[in-house]
């Protein structure tokens, strides 16, 4: 499992996913449109990681919580809570570029 | 590298067959993103008839968390390698993200650009991660760069140069 490519098939078989912080983890989960609880690791707590998932948690988008929280979160967790995540829109960007370079 | 790759091509995916050719630098130590990428061309190359690419490595300007004395220097000797390259591609067009990688292309550009050579424009995408502060790539091209968009509202206000057009990975 180490560094498999895609973890695409598996999320789409879960029901729930619980992951650290990384960016691609969380991003690719919500894509796929799963429940997802973030677990924080506190002694990487400077590490730049952590204001991704901050973000997301302050939009309802993902559960939080430590690692000697996690089973009190899985307890009493309510999925129902959390929020879509819209997908990007990397159209935006290329109306811009186009702009930018003069491709109209 | 990883994540960055993923974004950026990302940013590619809805460009149209007039960004080509596509030139892709990334660092020697790299091991994942030649795979990601040459699968997405050979995706692209399905539905567009104007597919050329080519890819070119350089040495890592800077490892996580390195000291910023031997940052200076790796960077010095990735810039010795990136000015070579720039100046072989000429780029009209620059797009980055923010691995320590883009620091000496984006350089070596704008050297080439001072010296009446070629005039590229530079325009560098913070990654998604950031949300409430930029990148040290991003704090040194926030600067250089002719556009510098930003995925988050928050460096829209800290950074008010930058552009800002929500989530677009």
């Amino acid at each position: 499992f180490r560094f498999k490519e895609s973890l695409a098939e598996e999320l789409r078989g879960a029901d729930l996913v619980i992951s650290h912080a990384g960016a691609g983890s969380c991003l690719e989960t919500l894509e796929e449109g799963k429940p997802l609880i973030v677990v924080v690791n506190e002694k990487l707590m400077n590490n730049h990681q952590l204001e991704l998932a901050k973000q997301l948690h302050r939009d309802g988008h993902v559960l939080c919580c430590n690692c000697s929280a996690l089973v009190e979160t899985l307890q009493s967790m309510d999925l129902s809570t959390l929020k879509p995540f819209p997908p990007g829109q990397p159209e935006k960007f290329a109306l811009f570029l186009d702009k930018v370079v003069g491709f109209q | 590298t990883g994540g960055h790759t993923t974004e950026i091509l990302r940013l590619l995916s809805c460009l149209s067959e007039s960004y080509s050719p596509r030139h892709y630098i990334f660092a020697d130590s790299d091991k994942m993103s030649e795979a990601k990428i040459r699968s997405f061309e050979q995706k692209r190359a399905e539905t567009s008839s104007n597919s050329q690419f080519t890819l070119d490595r350089i040495p890592r300007s800077r490892e996580v968390r390195q000291s910023w004395t031997s940052s200076v220097v790796t960077t010095l000797y990735s810039i010795l390698y990136s000015l070579p390259l720039t100046y072989k591609l000429k780029p009209d067009l620059i797009l980055c993200n923010g691995p320590g990688t883009c620091v000496p292309v984006c350089l070596s550009a704008l050297l080439l650009g001072l010296l009446g050579i070629k005039r590229a424009i530079i325009v560098y995408v913070e990654s998604i991660c950031r949300v409430e502060t930029l990148s040290l790539s991003g704090k040194i091209l926030y600067y250089f760069a002719d556009y510098f968009i930003v995925q988050w509202p928050d460096l829209k206000e800290k950074y008010p140069k930058s552009v800002y057009l929500g989530r677009i990975v």
